[in-house]
């Protein structure tokens, strides 16, 4: 029975209920995009439970009920995911105890328990996104349920406009701690792996190429890279960005075995006297010129899902699992889920030269062609070699068939089966891929050992050249063919039709044809796109500064702040300013508690009394001045006429009004000096 | 002014010798348009400082023995049938008197005491739907046995708060009580009081009173006796805004009686202990051990 009772006034009351539910919804919507739809329907029903207990309709949910409710969620769970050990399982897991929290909400610990939870759903959202709108979501939701908890307190704090303020003030106060602590809590690594959504879809570029793939790259404006230079720039019919090097033709489709697992095997080339820069690069500074012209540069790629990544030619990475691979790519040791930032360094291949010669499983992989199709490619390569050309000639005649007689389109016919024969002798239409692939073919057919790279090519400078912007549209296919003495060379067959797309971008070389699709032409419209380049901007920023922030950037940031990172120097950078804020807040409650500031006769009554006071005479509390004086008049006699005198100054100055009196007593102070007036006495009594 | 103060104390004191400060508290008590209290054991004198009082200022006089079966009809008066006239007429009970000694008030059941009590409160008397008003000034002295004696009816709190001051006279100093042995009589003393004062002149004074300046340091002394009554732990009840009023307007009498124009933290702490004493509640502990703690905690100035 008193257990009931208890359990009853401890009952939520209605806007306690309201507030979490308002927290709990702000917290899941957005959890929404990335959890099964059915957890916010489960979350609906268990809010309408609770509410109709609320309004005495239902019961609280007995035992079995909640059994129930437990099993069919889970099953649920496990249906929709079929595996745990997953990131979006444990957070839909977590969203799914939050949701069923609802249905035995009953006490104020249970409501306080939900809010703790909500504030780390909250937090898991992070996980899976990081850009502004989410962090700025991310605020709100923090305001709201601390709101929440603030309601809790009670009828008046949960009206909207107290809870939110009182809210918003407390978070606040809290902002010179979070910024002291982003700044200085070390940034440990993960101490598990977490495990990545593996089974989200790649973006970019792919492991393979076949016709009309990257026509499609070019509908959508989605940023891919952000480069920012330290130093030299490279000019715009440089900037290829490799990722990824095709050697396998089927016939269809380029593709590099191995690729999509992230490379666990490829140990040809120098990537097997390089391994890992994990540190020593003793391999790769046998290889590359220690100094020389070279492009230093920051990418940050957003998430492809795929581990490759882009630089230019030569490439060189000291960031952490970053790897070289014997075609001058870089890989990462994980398929990239999230942003990734990497320093690069790159050689420009004509300066550092090749003089290698390629090894015989080298010349076999790239001088591959199906057994069969495409044959009169095949012949008209064969035609060219047995003129005697050589491998730059042949290319030479390559080329400037495709400058006489193709055109440049996004929207190429679609080719049958031997792609590479419809494309060079009777559509004569095409993409970067088409011309790609076929110009390949053709020179392996010919007997030059060559290979498709895929990458993206351009960029466009954001905030007077502060980072180059390279978006999905930039996606690129070229060529590279094997000139002995010369080693790996670019050749870019899309240059040879369509020039202007090297040089300004494919909405200059596809003017018409660029972004037809999409659903409103926002990038015709100038304003628009300075816009959006502007919010690319802020974001770019919003990620060098926040988001991106690891150890090493935090660490030379205290290094800049405090010359030296010691344990000495971070307890100062740390507990000075917090001194410094305690000790402001003792002066302002000292401040603001001493109330309206005392009379002037009174302050100088009460210095009257610390003379008295150190005289060994002090008033007692509550002692009236009138008695006071007739006090000091019997115990220190020669005090006592001054005494009365200031006394009754004092009497007339703060009880009658009267104006002269303060200034007597200020007069009679400023000759009072009980204690040197009684040394003169003793003295004098010497004498 | 001051000399007829100074005579009327010197008068009353002829009578009751040696409580100077009691008779200055009673005065005072009059001169702020309060009534009077006096508590104590019998034979201390109060019905003498009563007469006294009424004598040297020249006020009708009227003493009423209270007991248990008086009716409220036995003070306010009644309305009685004459038969020469065939009307009613009302005869005026003691009420009707310009100083009313009400003695041992507490003997006399409670609906006597409020009829009373009400009279003084209201400065008017309601009889038959007819309102009249009583003299001009009226000042009540009711005297009270210690409530340890047996047969008394306790005056609840509201009834007490209607006094301005509740003193008690005690024993009379070893000088006096000598004075009395060798033959000073009181009562010839008593009979030999001259009026030092009309009716005018009292008025004249009591309007003094309210003339006394309070320095803004003086009410903020005020305020903080009031605000540690009410918020102190030891004080169940606090001083309600009327005994914060009558504090300040007892001790503004106190402040005349002394001669001065202006308010002093004394006079508030001479008449604290008959003011606030009464009004002030707690358990187990008496009023006037409180106001004087209280005298101790709260300084004159605020530090």
């Amino acid at each position: 029975m008193s257990s009931s009772v208890s359990q009853l006034q401890s009952l939520l009351p209605r806007e306690s209920l309201l507030w979490i539910f308002a927290a709990q919804l702000a917290v899941l919507l957005p959890h929404t995009m990335h959890l099964p739809v059915w957890l916010l329907g489960a979350w609906i029903i268990a809010v309408y439970w609770r509410l109709e207990v609320f309004r005495g309709r239902r019961e609280m949910p007995g035992r079995m009920a909640k059994l129930v409710a437990v099993c069919l969620v889970v099953a649920g769970l496990v249906l929709t995911y079929r595996r745990w050990f997953a990131l979006e399982p444990m957070v839909a897991l977590l969203a799914v105890s939050f949701t069923l929290k609802n249905i035995e909400l009953v006490s104020r610990r249970d409501a306080l328990l939900s809010l703790m939870l909500a504030y780390f759903l909250a937090a898991t959202l992070f996980v899976f996104e990081q850009t502004i709108p989410y962090a700025v979501y991310g605020i709100g939701c923090v305001v709201i349920i601390t709101a929440a908890l603030v309601a809790q307190q009670g009828r008046r704090s949960a009206r909207p406009g107290r809870a939110l303020g009182v809210s918003a003030k407390l978070l606040a106060q809290a902002v010179p701690v979070m910024l002291i602590l982003f700044v200085v809590i070390p940034r440990l690594g993960p101490l598990w792996a977490v495990p990545q959504n593996t089974k989200a879809a790649s973006t970019g570029i792919s492991d393979s190429m076949s016709p009309g793939d990257f026509s499609e790259l070019s509908k959508s404006d989605k940023p891919a890279l952000r480069i920012s230079f330290d130093g030299a720039v490279p000019p715009p019919e440089q900037r290829y960005w490799r990722g990824l090097v095709y050697t396998h033709f089927d016939g269809r489709r380029w593709s590099e075995p191995g690729a999509a697992d992230g490379y666990p095997s490829w140990g040809r080339g120098r990537s097997n006297r390089r391994a890992y820069n994990g540190g020593n690069g003793d391999g790769s500074e046998r290889e590359l010129p220690a100094v020389g012209p070279r492009y230093r540069y920051q990418i940050i790629q957003e998430a492809s899902h795929n581990p490759w990544l882009f630089a230019l030619a030569r490439p060189h990475s000291e960031t952490r699992g970053v790897r070289e691979t014997g075609d001058d790519t870089l890989v990462y040791r994980t398929p990239v889920g999230a942003r990734l930032a990497y320093e690069v360094r790159s050689w420009p291949r004509e300066l550092v030269g090749d003089s290698e010669g390629l090894s015989a499983s080298e010349q076999r992989r790239n001088l591959q062609l199906p057994a069969s199709g495409n044959p009169r490619a095949r012949a008209w390569a064969r035609a060219r070699f047995e003129e005697g050309l050589d491998a730059e000639e042949i290319s030479q005649a390559l080329l400037s068939l495709y400058n006489r007689s193709f055109v440049y389109t996004l929207k190429p016919p679609a080719l049958g089966a031997d792609t590479v024969d419809e494309f060079l002798f009777s559509t004569r239409q095409g993409f970067c891929e088409h011309f790609a692939s076929s110009y390949v073919f053709t020179m392996r057919a010919a007997g030059v050992p060559a290979r498709v790279v895929a990458g993206y090519q351009g960029g466009e400078w954001v905030e007077q050249q502060e980072y180059l912007l390279v978006r999905q549209y930039d996606a690129h296919a070229w060529a590279e063919i094997w000139l002995p003495g010369r080693g790996w060379v670019r050749v870019d067959p899309t240059a040879s039709v369509a020039p202007e797309r090297i040089r300004d971008g494919l909405q200059s070389a596809a003017a018409e044809e660029f972004m037809q699709d999409a659903f409103l032409p926002l990038h015709k419209i100038a304003f628009v796109t300075r816009l959006r380049l502007q919010w690319d901007m802020i974001n770019y920023r919003w990620y060098q500064t926040v988001v991106s922030f690891n150890s090493e950037r935090q660490e030379g940031l205290l290094r800049r702040l405090l010359g030296e990172v010691s344990s000495l120097r971070m307890a100062l950078f740390i507990g000075t300013p917090m001194l410094v804020a305690l000790l402001l807040l003792l002066v302002w409650l000292k401040l603001s508690s001493r109330g309206p500031a005392l009379p002037v006769a009174s302050r100088l009554y009460l210095r009257f009394c610390r003379r008295m006071a150190r005289a060994g005479l002090s008033r007692n509390p509550g002692e009236t001045p009138g008695d006071y004086a007739r006090r000091i008049e019997q115990e220190q006699p020669r005090l006592g006429p001054m005494a009365v005198r200031i006394t009754s100054a004092y009497e007339k100055a703060a009880y009658a009004g009267d104006a002269q009196a303060e200034k007597q007593l200020r007069r009679l102070l400023r000759g009072f000096w009980p204690l040197r007036l009684s040394a003169q006495a003793r003295a004098s009594a010497r004498v | 002014m001051q000399k007829i103060i100074s005579a009327i104390v010197a008068d009353i004191g002829k009578v009751l010798l040696g409580k100077e400060h009691q008779v200055k508290l009673a005065l005072a008590c009059l001169l702020a348009r309060g009534h009077l209290l006096i508590e104590d054991l019998p034979g201390m004198g109060k019905t003498t400082l009563a007469h006294a009082l009424a004598q040297v200022l020249g006020l009708s006089y009227k003493r009423v023995q209270f007991t248990s079966d008086m009716l409220p009809a036995d003070i306010l008066g009644v309305s009685i049938f004459e038969r020469e006239s065939g009307q009613f007429r009302f005869h005026e009970g003691p009420v009707f008197s310009q100083l009313l000694l009400a003695d041992e008030i507490n003997r006399s059941s409670p609906k006597t005491q409020s009829a009373l009590l009400e009279a003084m409160e209201e400065r008017q008397v309601s009889i038959d739907g007819e309102t009249r008003p009583l003299p001009e000034p009226f000042f009540v002295i009711a005297t009270q046995n210690p409530l340890q004696q047996s047969g008394t009816f306790v005056l609840p709190e509201s009834q007490l708060d209607r006094f301005l001051m509740r003193i008690s006279l005690g024993y009379p100093t070893r000088d006096a009580e000598r004075a009395l042995f060798q033959g000073v009589d009181p009562r010839a003393q008593l009979a030999q009081i001259k009026p030092r004062i009309n009716g005018e002149g009292l008025r004249k004074l009591q309007s003094l009173v309210g003339q006394v300046k309070a320095s803004d340091s003086l009410l903020d002394y005020l305020e903080r006796l009031v605000q540690h009554s009410r918020q102190s732990p030891e004080c169940a009840v606090g001083l309600s805004p009327r005994g914060a009023l009558a504090l300040l307007h007892a001790a503004r009498a106190w402040a005349l009686i002394h001669n001065r124009g202006h308010l002093l933290p004394e006079d508030l702490q001479a008449v604290l202990p008959s003011v606030a004493g009464h009004r002030l509640q707690s358990d187990g502990t008496d009023g006037t051990q409180l106001v004087e703690r209280m005298m101790h905690q709260v300084d004159i100035i605020a530090a």
